[in-house]
């Protein structure tokens, strides 16, 4: 499963990033890295792109970005 | 003593720049660097009877190749070698702040971390033990609120401390498997003694660990190459066995595995709170509601900027009348008393009669930037932009693009990718700026009285599309390669500064009015000069004097090239004077059409043009749009040789020139078979 199989308040943990070069690092080198906790705050009009809670701020990426994220889907923390 | 060189890095938004002008005031000046064509801003000042230079990087994420920013940054540091980092860190944003720092630590140089926006992070309920985490990180880190200019003292303090230090402080050890192939390859890096000095070997380890492009370049300066090679080779591969996944991926993972332990020890959270912000965003980027609001804010920036500005610019309006008046009053009839008055106070002058609206756009779009709204723009308008191949953030260079296009094609800089980048100038100029609209005002005004606004407006769209256009033939031809990642952040919302604004609009409007008031100016005297010289004998009548000049000779040589857009030749040296700026086309009209020192909206002009049996409603349009998809000045011009090089200023022209042959051939001739011209 991935990011972009997530509804809008849906929260996850990160498994990893599955990416080309410098997508995928780029990612990784924002937060997303095995292990990490995140939200799909929302998406835009068109349900792209998404905006994604992590390690406290927010990040918009592109539903293409948000395929290339494997998580896991979790119940809401705290 | 030397003075001691301390660079300034940091996240974008961890208040950097505030901190920068808190710590040197106005003691600043831009600096340029080899190879860089951004500027990078240096201040200067004393603490303790030391004197430090401050430089003031780009900032960045991280010190991948991934943008041109973080390449500054990371050059900078490598060239320059600067004494000392200070790192600026968002308290509120701990682990993302904290992996730039560990990548200053792996360069090798000096590090002080300000842990920034402090008051902010306690008030969302984050306590900071931040002793616990200097020990952690083996930095000295100072408290700070730069927008108080709280803690700053002490920073400094620290700084001196560090500098004085001829300890070297080892960073902190990423776990024993990567640490193991590391030393592997400092180990093949370090047989040649002079690339180690240039580059630190454990920085350059992790970045080819990273396959960073950029560092991968400067390997090839190795002396032994080949070891280096044979070494990365067999370290990449142990360690991708090791940990299943790219090691690019791996490092990063290893930096936050460092970070989450770190923060785990040292943060505590005494509550969780729904910030203000989600609940602004709740709202303004809503998915129904975030492109209605999108839109209400573009219309009232427009509306307030042109009914706000119509006041300042009808003073400065009298002002250039008053001033040519009294011109013309003091010195005596001939050739100065020309070159003055019609020269360069009406060149110059119908310059800066619009400079109030620039001015204007730049301080509500300002404004907007600094509260953090222009990304949620970014991110509304991504989907609808990326469809015509730009990215969400070209959409900020456009938006500057309808106030003036110098500072516009230097804002297309946040964009991360070079080809978005390309994209973003090339079509940056299609924005109409402000220097376009006295041009539309007159000929609407002339001949569409009744529906002005209209034609004006369909302008302004037909602009917008071709902007979108070219963007999408470019993606498909000439700039075509897989599309950017739009990773981008949303900051918290701030309340600006009135500073902080002030600020910018400076900063965008001083590179407008130097780089526009040289040009300018100098386009205004050369314009009086083929208008004036040579100069016809006496007695010559009025309407002859300008056909007998260098103007009208040129004016005439090119008649056949505008010809077929319906142009005769006085449009086609309004033409080549717009071709330096676009503000001299209606005084260019004005000289040409004898009617003296024209404003905007003079009736004289109107009249004469009206009067033109060559100048018709449809010839109007048709100019118009040669205006609008020309670049509006040299100075715009020559922002884009700097920004892209000159191979893509000509491409630039090229394509410019045939576009608006091509589509005003078009227009005029079809308007021409129906009958469109009356």
């Amino acid at each position: 499963m991935t990011i972009r199989d997530l509804k809008a308040g849906d929260h996850f943990v990160v498994k990893g990033v599955e990416l080309s070069r410098e997508t995928g690092k780029r990612l990784a080198d924002m937060g997303f890295t095995r292990g990490v906790e995140g939200k799909v705050v929302r998406k835009a009009l068109f349900g792209d792109p998404f905006q994604v809670s992590i390690l406290g701020y927010q990040v918009t990426i592109r539903k293409a970005e948000a395929a290339g994220v494997s998580v896991e889907p979790v119940e809401a923390l705290s | 003593m030397n003075p001691l060189r301390i660079a300034l890095a940091g996240n974008p938004n961890s208040g950097k720049t505030t901190l920068f002008n808190k710590l040197t005031g106005s003691h600043q000046k831009v600096g340029n660097y080899a190879g860089v064509t951004v500027d990078t801003k240096e201040g200067f000042l004393v603490h303790r009877g030391r004197e430090l230079i401050l430089y003031d990087l780009p900032g960045t994420y991280s010190l991948t190749a991934y943008s041109l920013d973080e390449i500054i940054a990371r050059d900078f540091v490598l060239d320059e070698k600067p004494d000392l980092i200070i790192n600026v860190l968002d308290a509120t944003n701990l682990e993302r702040n904290l992996f730039l720092s560990l990548q200053f630590q792996e360069l090798g140089i000096p590090l002080v971390a300000a842990l920034n926006i402090i008051d902010q992070a306690e008030t969302m309920g984050l306590r900071i033990d931040h002793k616990q985490l200097s020990r952690l990180f083996r930095i000295p880190i100072v408290r700070t609120i730069g927008s108080r200019g709280l803690g700053l003292e002490e920073l400094l303090d620290a700084a001196l401390e560090v500098a004085a230090d001829v300890h070297h402080r080892s960073p902190p050890l990423y776990g024993a498997d990567l640490e193991a192939v590391l030393a592997k390859v400092i180990e093949a890096l370090d047989t040649d003694h002079d690339f180690s000095l240039a580059f630190p070997g454990r920085w350059m380890a992790l970045k080819l660990l990273e396959k960073d492009t950029d560092a991968q370049k400067k390997l090839e300066g190795h002396r032994h190459l080949a070891v280096v090679l044979d070494a990365l080779g067999k370290a990449i591969a142990v360690l991708e066995k090791q940990g299943g996944r790219d090691s690019e991926i791996l490092v990063s993972e290893a930096r936050y595995g460092l970070i989450h332990g770190a923060v785990k020890e040292t943060v505590l959270r005494d509550r969780a709170t729904v910030p203000l912000t989600e609940r602004i965003d709740a709202v303004l980027i809503n998915r129904f509601l975030g492109l209605p609001v999108f839109l209400a804010v573009l219309w009232a920036i427009f509306q307030a900027t042109f009914t706000l500005g119509a006041y300042p610019q009808a003073w400065l309006d009298s002002l250039f009348s008053w001033l040519a008046a009294s011109a013309k009053a003091l010195i005596a009839p001939g050739l100065l008393q020309s070159l003055l008055v019609d020269g360069i106070l009406g060149g110059v002058g119908s310059v800066l009669s619009f400079i109030p609206l620039v001015i204007l756009l730049f301080l509500f779009i300002s404004f907007l930037e600094d509260t953090g709204y222009m990304s949620r723009a970014a991110f509304v308008m991504d989907k609808f932009l990326h469809i015509f191949g730009l990215h969400g953030q070209s959409f900020l260079p456009m938006m500057l693009g309808f106030g003036c296009s110098v500072p516009a094609i230097m804002a297309s800089r946040t964009l991360k990718s070079t080809k978005d980048r390309i994209v973003t100038v090339l079509v940056t100029p299609f924005m109409s700026c402000g220097a376009k609209l006295p041009v539309y005002i007159l000929l609407a005004g002339t001949f569409f009285s009744a529906h002005a606004g209209a034609v004006v407006l369909s302008v302004y769209l037909i602009g917008v599309l071709l902007a979108l256009g070219s963007s999408w033939v470019f993606r498909k031809t000439v700039l075509r390669g897989e599309t950017t990642p739009f990773v981008m952040e949303l900051p918290p919302y701030r309340m600006p500064t009135l500073k902080g604004v002030a600020w910018h609009v400076w900063d965008k409007s001083f590179q407008y009015f130097k780089k526009a008031g040289t040009v300018i100016l100098a386009a205004s005297v050369l314009l009086w000069a083929i208008t004036t010289f040579p100069q016809a004998p006496a007695g010559t009548p009025a309407s002859e004097v300008i056909k007998q000049s260098a103007a009208g000779w040129i004016g005439q040589l090119i008649e056949p090239l505008v010809k077929p857009l319906g142009f005769d030749w006085k449009i086609g040296i309004a033409t080549i004077t717009g071709f330096a700026a676009k503000e001299t086309v209606v005084s260019t009209l004005g000289v040409l059409y004898k009617v003296g020192d024209v404003k905007d909206d003079d009736r004289p002009l109107q009249g004469a043009l009206r009067a033109d049996p060559a100048f018709t409603p449809l010839v109007a349009y048709t100019f118009m749009l040669f205006t609008l998809i020309l670049a509006p000045c040299f100075a715009a011009q020559s922002t884009i040789r700097a920004e892209l090089g000159g191979r893509w200023l000509v491409f630039y022209l090229i394509f410019s020139v045939l576009l608006a042959w091509t589509l005003c051939f078009s227009v005029f001739q079809m308007g021409t078979v129906f009958h469109l011209g009356m």
